[in-house]
C-alpha cells in the first residue's frame, strides 16, 4: 500500500519529501477510518485522502511563499518557482484548449457536461440521444487525446508540482 | 509501433476508464473491488491512473472547457491546418453534416441556457418559510436559513449556506435533486429529508421518504434509507437511527433531543425566537440532553433545561440568559 501510495504520489508530480510525508499521513488515516466505518475501494479511498492533503499541502506553500515575499527585499534574485509553474499551466491551458477544439463537437459537449456540470453518463446519454456506454467512450477518448497532446507539447504537467 | 507501445496504450486507455468510473459519486462493492485488483496487477496503473487522474482534476482543463462552453461557435471550426489530409475527398462530404451537427450542439446549449432558473432564497431570523422551487420541490426553510438554487434541464442544485431546511423533492426519472452543504452533498431523484448546518463543521441528515445518497468528501459515503438519519462532523460520524414521522419536528415547533448538546438546543430555539438565548458561560453549551422540547415556546425550554440541569435563567429586555 505504502509503495503504491508513493508511486501515485510521485506520478502527481509531488517532491519526493513530501511524497513521504503525504503517504504516511494518508496510511494514518485510512487505518481510522477502516475502524469506523465500511470502505469500498481500499485504493480509492487512498488517492482522495492523498489528493486532499496534496492540496493542503500546496496551499500551505504558497501561502509561505507570499508571507516570504512580503518582508524579503531580494525576491527579484530568487528564482522564484511560482513563475515557472504559472507558466506551465499557461502552456497547459493552451495545449488543452487547442486539443479541445480539434476534437469532434460533441465529445468536447459530453466531456464540459461531465466536468463542469458533473452530470451522469446516463443524464448526459438521454440528451445527446447515445448509450451510457457511447458517452463513457467518448469521455475515455477525451481524456486520452488530452493527456497526449500535453505529452506531445512536452509539458511537463503535475498541479502539485 | 513496438509490442511495448502497445502494451502501454492499453494501461492508458485502462486508466482513463478508470478516472471516469471512479470520479461518480457511487460505486457499487463488485466496481470497488476491481479496482484495487487492477491497481495491485502492476505498479504502471497506478502511475498511468495518476497521470490521467490529475489531468481530470486540473484548472487547466476546467479554465479549457469553461472557456470552450462560453464560446462554442469559436470552438467548433476543423479548420485547423494541422488536421492531417487523410481524409481527402470523404473530408468534404462530412464537412457539411458536420456543420450542421455544430448548429445543433450550439442551438442546444444556447437554447438550454435560457431555460436555466438561478434564485436565491433566504427566511428572516424567527419565522420559518415554505418556498416551491420551478420543478414543484417544496422546501420548508427554518428561521435564519439562507439557499441558492439552480435549476437546468439536465439539472437541480441547492447550495445551502445556513440554518436548516426539509426539502420535499418532486420525483424526476433522471434528474437528480442535489444539495451542498458545505463540505457534505446530498444527491436524490426524489425523496422526503431535512438537513441542519448545526455549526461550521457538523452537518445532521435525516431521511423521512425514499433513499437518499450523503458525500462528506475523502471518499466517505453513505446511503441512508427512510427513517434514518447521519450526523457528520470533525472527522465524527454518529448515525442517528430513529426518525419518524414524515416529516420534522420543527416545522411543528418540537425537536427531539437525543444526547444532543445545549448548544445545538439553544440554537434551534434561536432560529424562531423573537428574543434570542444566551449562555453566561460558553461552557454551559457543552452539557448535554434528550427529550422533546417545545422549541416554539422558548420560556418552556428554559425551565425544563434549569431543571436537568439545575440552571437559573432570566428574561431581560432584549434576550434570555441561562447560567449556572
Amino acid at each position: 500500500m505504502r509503495s503504491t501510495l508513493l508511486r501515485y504520489l510521485r506520478a502527481r508530480g509531488a517532491r519526493p519529501d513530501v511524497a513521504d510525508d503525504v503517504a504516511q499521513e494518508t496510511l494514518a488515516r485510512l487505518i481510522a477510518l477502516s475502524q469506523t466505518q465500511q470502505i469500498g475501494s481500499l485504493f480509492a479511498l487512498a488517492f482522495r485522502i492523498a489528493d486532499n492533503l496534496m492540496i493542503d499541502t500546496r496551499r500551505r506553500e504558497m501561502r509561505q511563499e507570499t508571507q516570504h515575499s512580503d518582508d524579503v527585499d531580494d525576491e527579484w534574485e530568487s528564482d522564484d518557482p511560482s513563475l515557472d509553474r504559472i507558466l506551465d499551466s499557461r502552456r497547459a491551458l493552451d495545449v488543452l484548449s487547442l486539443c479541445l477544439r480539434r476534437m469532434p463537437p460533441l465529445r468536447r459537449e459530453v466531456l464540459i457536461r461531465r466536468r463542469l456540470n458533473h452530470e451522469s453518463c446516463r443524464a448526459i446519454g438521454e440528451d445527446l440521444s447515445m448509450s451510457a456506454k457511447a458517452v463513457e467512450k467518448h469521455i475515455t477518448r477525451g481524456l486520452l487525446d488530452l493527456r497526449a497532446a500535453l505529452d506531445r507539447a512536452g509539458v511537463d504537467f503535475a498541479e502539485f508540482a | 509501433m513496438t509490442a511495448q507501445r502497445q502494451e502501454f496504450d492499453v494501461i492508458d486507455r485502462e486508466a482513463a476508464e478508470w478516472v471516469d468510473r471512479m470520479n461518480r459519486p457511487l460505486h457499487d462493492a463488485e466496481v470497488a473491488a476491481e479496482f484495487d485488483r487492477w491497481i495491485m496487477g502492476d505498479p504502471r496503473h497506478v502511475e498511468s491512473y495518476a497521470r490521467h487522474q490529475a489531468l481530470w482534476q486540473s484548472g487547466s482543463l476546467r479554465s479549457a472547457l469553461e472557456a470552450a462552453e462560453a464560446a462554442p461557435d469559436d470552438f467548433g471550426t476543423f479548420e485547423d491546418e494541422a488536421v492531417p489530409n487523410w481524409a481527402g475527398q470523404a473530408w468534404k462530404q462530412f464537412a457539411g453534416f458536420a456543420a450542421v451537427a455544430l448548429c445543433l450542439v450550439v442551438v442546444l446549449s444556447m437554447g438550454a441556457r435560457t431555460l436555466v432558473s438561478e434564485s436565491s432564497y433566504a427566511a428572516a431570523r424567527g419565522t420559518s418559510r415554505e418556498v416551491v422551487l420551478p420543478d414543484g420541490s417544496k422546501v420548508r426553510m427554518s428561521g435564519g436559513t439562507r439557499m441558492d438554487v439552480r435549476i437546468t434541464p439536465w439539472s437541480r442544485e441547492v447550495a445551502l449556506h445556513n440554518g436548516e431546511a426539509f426539502f420535499d423533492v418532486a420525483h424526476e426519472k433522471v434528474r437528480t435533486f442535489s444539495v451542498n452543504a458545505g463540505d457534505s452533498r446530498v444527491t436524490v431523484l426524489g425523496t422526503a429529508f431535512d438537513i441542519d448546518l448545526v455549526d461550521s463543521q457538523t452537518r445532521v441528515v435525516r431521511v423521512y421518504r425514499g433513499l437518499v445518497s450523503v458525500d462528506a468528501g475523502a471518499g466517505r459515503q453513505w446511503r441512508l434509507p427512510a427513517g434514518n438519519g447521519i450526523e457528520v462532523g470533525g472527522g465524527r460520524v454518529r448515525s442517528l437511527g430513529d426518525v419518524r414521522g414524515d416529516h420534522p419536528g420543527w416545522i411543528d415547533g418540537w425537536f427531539d433531543a437525543d444526547d444532543t448538546s445545549v448548544q445545538q438546543l439553544v440554537q434551534r430555539i434561536n432560529r424562531g425566537s423573537d428574543l434570542p438565548v444566551v449562555l453566561a458561560d460558553p461552557g454551559l453549551g457543552q452539557l448535554l440532553v434528550t427529550g422533546r422540547f417545545q422549541t416554539s415556546d422558548p420560556e418552556m425550554v428554559l425551565e425544563a433545561l434549569a431543571a436537568i440541569h439545575d440552571l437559573q435563567w432570566r428574561k431581560e429586555k432584549a434576550r434570555y440568559v441561562l447560567s449556572h
